[in-house]
């Protein structure tokens, strides 16, 4: 899409070529009109005064040449005349050897004849009667000068013209930048709230852009509500089904029971997938995903209430630690950022023997996540199928299949990449590639 | 050892109180947020089982008012919200250990030992002992030299008291309060024969009496 700063220069300078054109064009050929029937008065002038000059001489009709002006004598004066008798022609001396095509009618004509030394001659035809005789007076006024100056009007105009334009293009630039100045604030809030940065847009705009922004300021309160109220209600169920759940596990592991170690292992056995595939889905459903551009997660602010949680459930004195750059804000949901490395970690904190470290680096896609331990870690050839199935691979430490199915629903939920790789720490070493959440994603 | 439950789910309560009485423990049950804010903070309960969906005030809250009001129990939460968000939240609020429900009742056995030995700054024991014994909880007996003893219910209760508070000098009303729950006659002369039955097993050194004062779990092996 063209940005609308284009789509006005482009209108504005197409309707000024065609109106800057037209005019100049037009008023051209009104001076040019005006100016020819100035001039043919004067020529009708010359005409009648060669009339006036004609005398009655010894040798019948002749001209007096001291009437005459002296433009006429000059060769190639720009000055001419031709008189046509029935059965004779006179030219003025200024022709000198060149002709001048007799005119078609009488009057000004309306084209420019051919004269000496490429002169475009103006020319005026009268037709008189005179001592008896019919007689035709032409005469014709070099009009190259004024064709001349009318070419350097025209280059003037035209360079007048193309600073014009450029001055009013650039005017017009500044003006639409200051009135459209809002409307990029916006734009570029809506990137910050993208990228984390705010969770709502500035509502001191211009009245044309309060409904958008009061809009889209009412969708993000509106999903933000939705998925908490969501996010209870799944909490409740999740209260509702767990708790009768807790009642059947322990009421499977009474005594009465012993005598039946059948019916009690498959008992236990369907209760342990209810609530694996409870937790798994509960879990699913809580996810915000990408639903809410203006979620955010500090890390300075939440890892370290993340530690401490995992340091008090993994009380074997665990060295626990997190590296992560100065006031990094993660572009995601808190609570799914949380279940993610709460998961991630948890599980480590269960293999480890004495140290946990996470790791959070920008990179130029977006961002890296490294959780390592010092466990046994995980052979490379089992990893695929830890991945792919989220298998348990130890009944004796629960949940460790679980919680990377998880984490694996997450990092799909936001188009990242999990890996499982050796740790320098001597353990597992789960890499996660997440890239930076972006507006233009369909 | 004298718990406080707060659990709304009856049935639940029910398995949870038998399990905990089984395991040689005085429980307390109560089922609303009000009465567990009160009570918790003026008994001498010696370990909390908080959940955190609760009628009155919710469980949070509670656990809030108590930690703003001094109170130094532990508090193990118990709950089916177990998200990591909730767990940090929980722990914020003060509690000492989470357990998602649904839970296997020997996995939340082996927390409440846990936080118990830790309380008493005994972090790093898998199991209790002192003077020389090794209790096995889970048994309800105690070793000596290799060599088993077993014991009562009411000699279990009575020795895993004295062992998380060796060195301690305990009258005989504070052991009364701290061994049996709320609704039971508390005698003195109950407390003196067990004492007098656990000297027979272990030893009669290893439980000083201190007259006027109390019982001393000397933490002398003999």
């Amino acid at each position: 899409m063209k940005s609308i700063q284009q789509r006005l220069s482009l209108g504005l300078i197409s309707i000024l070529l065609v109106i800057g054109l037209l005019l100049g064009q037009t008023s051209l050929w009104l001076f040019d009109l005006g100016l020819r029937s100035y001039l043919q008065a004067d020529l009708r002038d010359e005409a009648e005064s060669l009339l006036v000059a004609m005398v009655r001489g010894p040798q019948g009709i002749q001209l007096n040449e001291q009437r005459l002006s002296a433009a006429f004598q000059r060769p190639f004066s720009g000055h001419y005349f031709r008189i046509d008798f029935a059965d004779k022609t006179w030219r003025s001396r200024s022709l000198w050897d060149s002709e001048m095509q007799p005119a078609s009618q009488p009057g000004l004509q309306d084209e420019l004849g051919d004269g000496p030394q490429d002169q475009l001659l103006l020319t005026y035809r009268g037709d008189y009667q005179r001592f008896g005789q019919q007689l035709s007076v032409q005469v014709a006024q070099d009009y190259t000068p004024v064709l001349q100056s009318f070419r350097r009007v025209r280059q003037m105009g035209l360079g007048l013209g193309v600073a014009a334009l450029l001055l009013i293009l650039l005017l017009q630039r500044l003006t639409v930048s200051r009135a459209l100045r809002p409307l990029e604030q916006v734009r570029q809030q809506i990137a910050q709230l993208q990228q984390g940065q705010r969770s709502e847009l500035d509502s001191r705009v211009p009245r044309e852009l309060e409904p958008l922004v009061a809009q889209i300021n009412h969708l993000l309160a509106h999903t933000e509500d939705t998925l908490k109220r969501s996010r209870n209600a799944l909490g409740n169920l999740g209260h509702a089904l767990k708790t009768p759940l807790a009642v059947l596990v322990s009421l499977a592991g009474r005594d009465e029971l012993q005598a039946y170690p059948e019916l009690r292992a498959s008992l236990l056995d369907s209760l342990q997938q209810i609530e694996q595939r409870l937790t798994r889905e509960l879990g699913r459903a809580r996810l915000a995903g990408e639903a809410l551009p203006g979620s955010h997660f500090v890390c300075a602010e939440e890892l370290p209430g993340l530690f401490a949680t995992l340091a008090m459930i993994h009380n074997r004195g665990l060295h626990l630690d997190w590296q992560a750059a100065a006031g990094l804000r993660l572009p995601w949901d808190r609570e799914d950022m949380l279940e993610l490395l709460g998961n991630l970690l948890d599980n480590a904190c269960k293999w480890a023997s004495s140290q946990v470290r996470l790791r959070i680096e920008c990179t130029a896609e977006g961002y890296q996540f490294k959780v390592e331990d010092d466990g046994p870690g995980i052979d490379a050839g089992q990893r695929a199928e830890v991945l792919n199935r989220g298998t348990r691979m130890d009944e004796q430490v629960a949940g460790h299949g679980l919680g990377l199915g998880i984490v694996r629903d997450i990092v799909d939920a936001w188009g990242g990449h999990l890996e499982l790789m050796d740790s320098q720490l001597g353990g597992l070493c789960v890499q996660i590639q997440l890239p930076q959440p972006s507006l233009h994603k369909a | 050892m004298r718990l406080l439950l707060v659990e709304d789910h009856v049935p639940l309560a029910d398995e949870l109180l038998a399990g905990l009485s089984r395991h040689g423990y005085a429980v307390d049950w109560l089922a609303d947020g009000r009465d567990a804010l009160y009570q918790g903070a003026s008994e001498p309960y010696d370990l909390i089982i908080l959940d955190l969906g609760l009628p009155g005030t919710p469980g949070l809250q509670v656990l809030e008012h108590w930690r703003a009001g001094g109170l130094a129990t532990p508090v193990l939460i118990l709950t089916a919200r177990g998200s990591w968000s909730e767990r940090i939240e929980g722990l914020k609020a003060g509690a000492d250990d989470y357990l998602s429900k649904p839970f296997h009742p020997e996995e939340l056995q082996l927390r409440i030992q846990a936080l118990l030995r830790r309380a008493h700054g005994l972090a790093n024991q898998p199991q209790l002992q002192a003077a020389g014994l090794l209790l096995d909880e889970s048994r309800q007996c105690v070793r000596r030299n290799g060599e088993e003893i077993d014991l009562t219910s009411a000699e279990f209760r009575l020795l895993r008291y004295f062992m998380l508070h060796a060195g301690q000098i305990l009258s005989k009303s504070h052991l009364a309060e701290h061994l049996y729950d709320g609704e039971t006659e508390r005698d003195s002369n109950v407390i003196e024969v067990h004492v007098n039955h656990l000297r027979r097993k272990i030893g009669r050194k290893t439980i000083e009496t201190r007259r006027g004062q109390g019982y001393r779990f000397s933490g002398e092996a003999v």
